[in-house]
């Protein structure tokens, strides 16, 4: 290394956030970057950047001659936003998370309609019936786990019906999309994982060439419908975006939701105080528990140009990894960053990332994520997770999440059907009234008989 | 004192903490969940609301001059 490549790359730290071990020191890690190297070199995963600072992060994720492109040929140093690349996203990019603009802003365009804040309200009453039925299969047993229970289901449901998909497949989505997230490619359990998400890819494909021959509303249709460059969207590209749809929509609501539910169960007088004061708390309890747990805690990109940002020379071809979870954490923005503060002002939080890739989502996660919040708080105020049965991610690189949240509670009494039942209604609602069509052509809300 | 509040419209990319804390001050478009204020002019009993949404945007996308 040319002396100059030291003096650039002065700032070292050796970073891994896919060991077992990233977990329980993140919060060390990050206090350690946040002092001495807001922005470092690594050598793993063949080299690259790592930002923390949320000025340097804020600068990055803003910048121009950062990209997000992954080309798919391998010949050049663009890997799109992954670190490393991994072995089974080969073949497909990631949707437009994986494109630069102009490209992304058209796929981009394309959803906007579908996931606004006013197309995402109109889903409520359905969201709201879909979290009823869950509570309702565990109310009167007084014990449910979270994640399987409840909030792996809701999410799943929410965007198979955005999509256009029958919910009633929500199981056959659902199961593969949090299991390729946290089996290692080493484990013994990939194989089942791996026939499961062929099993969801196949079904994603015939669904696409049915909604291709027999168009029905929702977001698959829209994709289908179109045009890119004079022509319509590639099917690789469709199935990417599909996928980025639901990697995007499952794990990281449940997650979010899970470490709440998780961090409210350790801290009684705190729930106490959220549940009393939904009006003033709910909100920014909201915006503090995506701060504090970050479900996406970062993402890759590749310098497509030689540039300087506060202070740091980058060439183009260099991979970095902007951290979101680190941001997060850092004092210069957050006081006291490390505590969960329900009421904090000021809170621009990088939970959605920055810039032009803002979590397309990011209306659906919050909307959902306060249905089941609140749901729980009315109708299991007394819960109490069991912390032996509580299972986080093994590794939390790609998805800070959870396996398992076991929890008892007061027994309480049904108040609607179960699960199935009400699953059946909601799919005969979604189609009656045409409630995945987008914004622009539907307004209404969706009516629950 | 008059406040006056603009938001950059390159800048902003819609994540809606403005419209969450100051919901009398900011208003979304329908499609795309950008935002854009009410009056540019704020009204003295929103200027602290709006101020914090200053603070809590997270692009930075939000600005107001103050004249007397």
């Amino acid at each position: 290394m040319t002396s100059t490549e030291n003096d650039r790359k002065k700032n070292r730290y050796h970073f891994d956030r896919h060991t077992p071990e990233y977990r329980p020191q993140f919060a060390k890690i990050t206090e350690e970057m946040l002092e001495k190297c807001p922005v470092a070199w690594t050598d793993t995963y063949d080299g690259h950047w790592v930002a923390a600072g949320s000025k340097e992060v804020f600068e990055l994720a803003r910048c121009p001659a950062v990209s997000n492109h992954h080309d798919l040929t391998g010949e050049t140093p663009y890997k799109g936003i992954t670190i490393p690349t991994a072995k089974r996203s080969s073949g497909v990019r990631g949707g437009m998370l994986e494109m630069d603009d102009p490209e992304h802003r058209t796929y981009r365009n394309v959803l906007n309609p579908y996931l606004s804040p006013a197309a995402v309200a109109r889903w409520e009453p359905f969201i709201d019936e879909t979290v009823r039925a869950c509570l309702d299969e565990k109310i009167a047993d007084g014990q449910i786990d979270f994640v399987d229970d409840l909030a792996n289901i809701v999410p799943a449901v929410l965007t198979l019906a955005m999509l256009g998909i029958p919910l009633k497949k929500w199981a056959m989505y659902s199961e593969p999309t949090h299991a390729s997230v946290y089996t290692p490619e080493d484990s013994p359990d990939i194989e089942r994982v791996l026939a499961m998400h062929r099993e969801m890819g196949i079904d994603l494909l015939t669904t696409m060439v049915e909604i291709r021959d027999h168009p029905r509303p929702g977001l698959m249709n829209a994709l289908l419908q179109m045009t890119i460059d004079g022509g319509p969207a590639p099917d690789l590209e469709i199935l990417g975006m599909l996928g980025l749809i639901i990697g995007g929509g499952f794990d990281t609501t449940t997650a979010l939701t899970a470490h709440s539910l998780e961090w409210l169960s350790g801290h009684p007088d705190q729930r106490e105080l959220l549940s009393t004061d939904r009006d003033g708390l709910l909100d920014p309890a909201t915006e503090e528990f995506l701060r504090f747990f970050t479900p996406a805690p970062g993402d890759g990109r590749t310098f497509s140009k030689d540039v300087e940002i506060e202070g740091n020379r980058f060439k183009e071809g260099e991979r970095l990894w902007i951290s979101w979870a680190m941001a997060n954490r850092d004092p210069a923005v957050f006081h006291d960053p490390n505590e969960v503060v329900l009421d904090r002002k000021g809170n621009r939080h990088f939970s959605f990332g920055i810039g032009v890739h803002r979590c397309i989502g990011s209306n659906v996660a919050r909307t959902v994520f306060k249905s089941m919040l609140t749901a729980v708080l009315d109708r299991m105020p007394d819960y109490r997770c069991d912390p032996d049965g509580a299972a986080h991610y093994e590794t939390i690189g790609v998805i800070q999440g959870m396996r398992k949240l076991p929890a008892t509670f007061t027994p309480g009494t049904r108040v609607g059907a179960g699960l199935d039942e009400t699953l059946g209604k909601l799919q005969r609602i979604c189609d009656e009234q045409e409630l995945a069509r987008p914004i622009t052509e539907r307004k209404e809300a969706a009516v629950i008989d | 004192m008059t406040v006056k509040v603009r938001v950059d419209g390159e800048r902003c990319q819609g994540h809606t903490l403005c419209k969450m804390v100051a919901p009398d001050s900011f208003e979304l478009d329908e499609i795309d969940g950008s935002s854009s204020p009410v009056s540019e002019v704020v009204p003295p009993d929103q200027e602290d609301a709006v101020r914090e949404a200053v603070h809590s945007c997270p692009e930075q996308a939000i600005f107001i001059e103050e004249t007397w």
